[in-house]
């Protein structure tokens, strides 16, 4: 099995499990850890593919919820020195990335002008 | 907002937004596809199938560009904060165009392969050691899977269950993807493409983002507010002058912990909340107290300044601040409050 197969076949098992995660944790675990999805189902299948997609965050926030061990503090303290930080490591790639790409780029004149070729000649016999 | 969950909240603003959104990316695609074939031309000929996929391809960049703008511009100048209002909207479009520009690319160039077409696409250029030729499929598949994670993730219920903490660390991946959205382009359509008016387009549109985001980032790292001073009793930090606080209107705070405190003057009495929305963390000390309530510049949460309650039938809580006044100057006990504490407020 080729390295390309294999991802297309583990992004497959992926896909089924995070449906199973959907259909559990947007019949039962929803309700049980939100307030406000209570009595509200049409928004459900609107979040599914998102649990499809990211249903190891999912679980994972799931059982804080359940288990009590969410901790509020964290809730209301946003990661502000991460947007500068990044921002700085961007101002370097994207402008090195563009650049090099650019210069990566072929010369249409550099090219072995192309030839017309005669088809073979018919033999006699 | 905290009442049932629904699967989009429209209001008549909202429809506003995105009916302009709807048509420039009509009027964007038409241009591109009907108008300007011959500015964007390439070096080859180019068929209508690979048109239509370079078509929406362009537009999702750009789109991506202008969502990446939206924040910094923001918070260089408030008249540009309408355009954050509604933005998740804005990104949700973005990832269906980025889609289709994947499906019209799935549809031409891998349609007669014998293998998977997945398959196909993520085996039939692996040159990861050269720049030129780089397998810049790749690329542009992890940015469009960033994208996707993004608007899947877009609804109110996410911000709620995953916390804004977690939400937005989350959607920081968008800085990669837009690095590897750049990369996809330069390595891949610009790699062919002979027009200067792309080239410079693109390249253009990539550095201005860049540009503002680093504005910003040398604005705010004197912090965006007033650093605290300690008091002589322990526990209580000077956050600001009861001077500096206008009526209806708040003053920030940075503690020496690095939280920030949004100090509120409402009838001339003063109170202290945090100074992250419950929403998604916006400024509220940017806000202003609109009919009694602090209400956040970047979505319009609003929240009751004395408990940091939302008012019913909404549920949003921040953190509240013990406060104090000593010879006119404004000190917040260090340690906040649980979310929804009442705090009677101090004449001033």
């Amino acid at each position: 099995m080729t390295l390309a197969a294999l991802l297309v076949q583990l992004a497959g098992i992926w896909v089924w499990i995070g449906v199973a995660v959907a259909v559990v944790f947007l019949t039962i675990g929803v309700g049980r850890i939100d307030e406000d999805a209570r009595g509200a189902y049409v928004f459900r299948p609107l979040v599914a593919p998102g649990v499809i997609l990211i249903w190891p965050i999912v679980l994972w926030r799931w059982w804080l919820l359940e288990t009590g061990r969410d901790a509020w503090p964290l809730r209301h303290r946003p990661q502000r020195r991460f947007h500068g930080r990044a921002w700085m490591v961007m101002a370097v790639a994207v402008p090195l990335i563009f650049i090099a790409a650019m210069l990566a780029r072929q010369s249409q004149s550099d090219l072995t002008a192309p030839v017309l070729l005669s088809p073979p000649q018919e033999v006699s016999e | 907002m905290s009442v049932k969950y629904i699967p989009v909240q429209w209001n008549p603003n909202k429809w506003v937004y995105d009916a302009i959104m709807v048509v420039a990316v009509a009027l964007f695609l038409w241009i591109f596809i009907f108008i300007a074939p011959d500015v964007l031309n390439h070096n080859r000929a180019i068929n209508p199938q690979i048109r239509n996929a370079r078509a929406f391809g362009a537009c999702a960049f750009f789109m991506l560009t202008i969502i990446l703008m939206i924040g910094p511009l923001a918070r260089l100048d408030t008249r540009f904060l309408p355009l954050l209002y509604n933005r998740r909207h804005f990104g949700v479009m973005a990832f269906f165009i980025a889609l289709t520009h994947a499906f019209f690319v799935l549809d031409w160039y891998f349609s007669f392969t014998p293998i998977n077409t997945y398959e196909a696409l993520l085996s039939s250029n692996t040159s990861v050691t050269r720049l030129r030729g780089f397998p810049f499929e790749w690329l542009g598949l992890f940015a469009l899977l960033v994208m996707g994670v993004m608007a899947l993730t877009s609804h109110d219920f996410w911000l709620k269950f995953l916390t804004p903490r977690v939400w937005k660390a989350l959607h920081f991946l968008v800085y990669p993807a837009y690095a590897a959205l750049v990369g996809h382009v330069a390595l891949g359509v610009l790699q062919d493409a002979q027009s200067p008016v792309m080239i410079a387009s693109f390249g253009a549109a990539a550095g201005v983002v860049v540009l503002l985001h680093v504005a910003v980032a040398l604005k705010e790292r004197g912090g965006g507010g007033d650093a605290a001073a300690e008091a002589g009793e322990p526990g209580w930090e000077q956050v600001c002058q009861a001077d500096d606080v206008r009526e209806g209107f708040g003053h920030i705070g940075i503690l020496a912990s690095g939280e920030r405190v949004a100090v509120f003057r409402q009838d001339g009495k003063l109170s202290a909340i945090s100074n992250a929305c419950a929403h998604q963390n916006g400024p509220l000390g940017e806000g202003r107290i609109i009919d009694c309530l602090v209400t956040c510049p970047w979505h319009g949460f609003q929240y009751d300044v004395t408990t940091g309650r939302s008012p019913a039938p909404f549920t949003e809580k921040v953190p509240t601040y013990d406060l104090k006044l000593v010879d006119g100057a404004v000190f917040v006990r260090s340690e906040a409050n649980p979310p929804g504490t009442y705090v009677e407020p101090v004449p001033a």
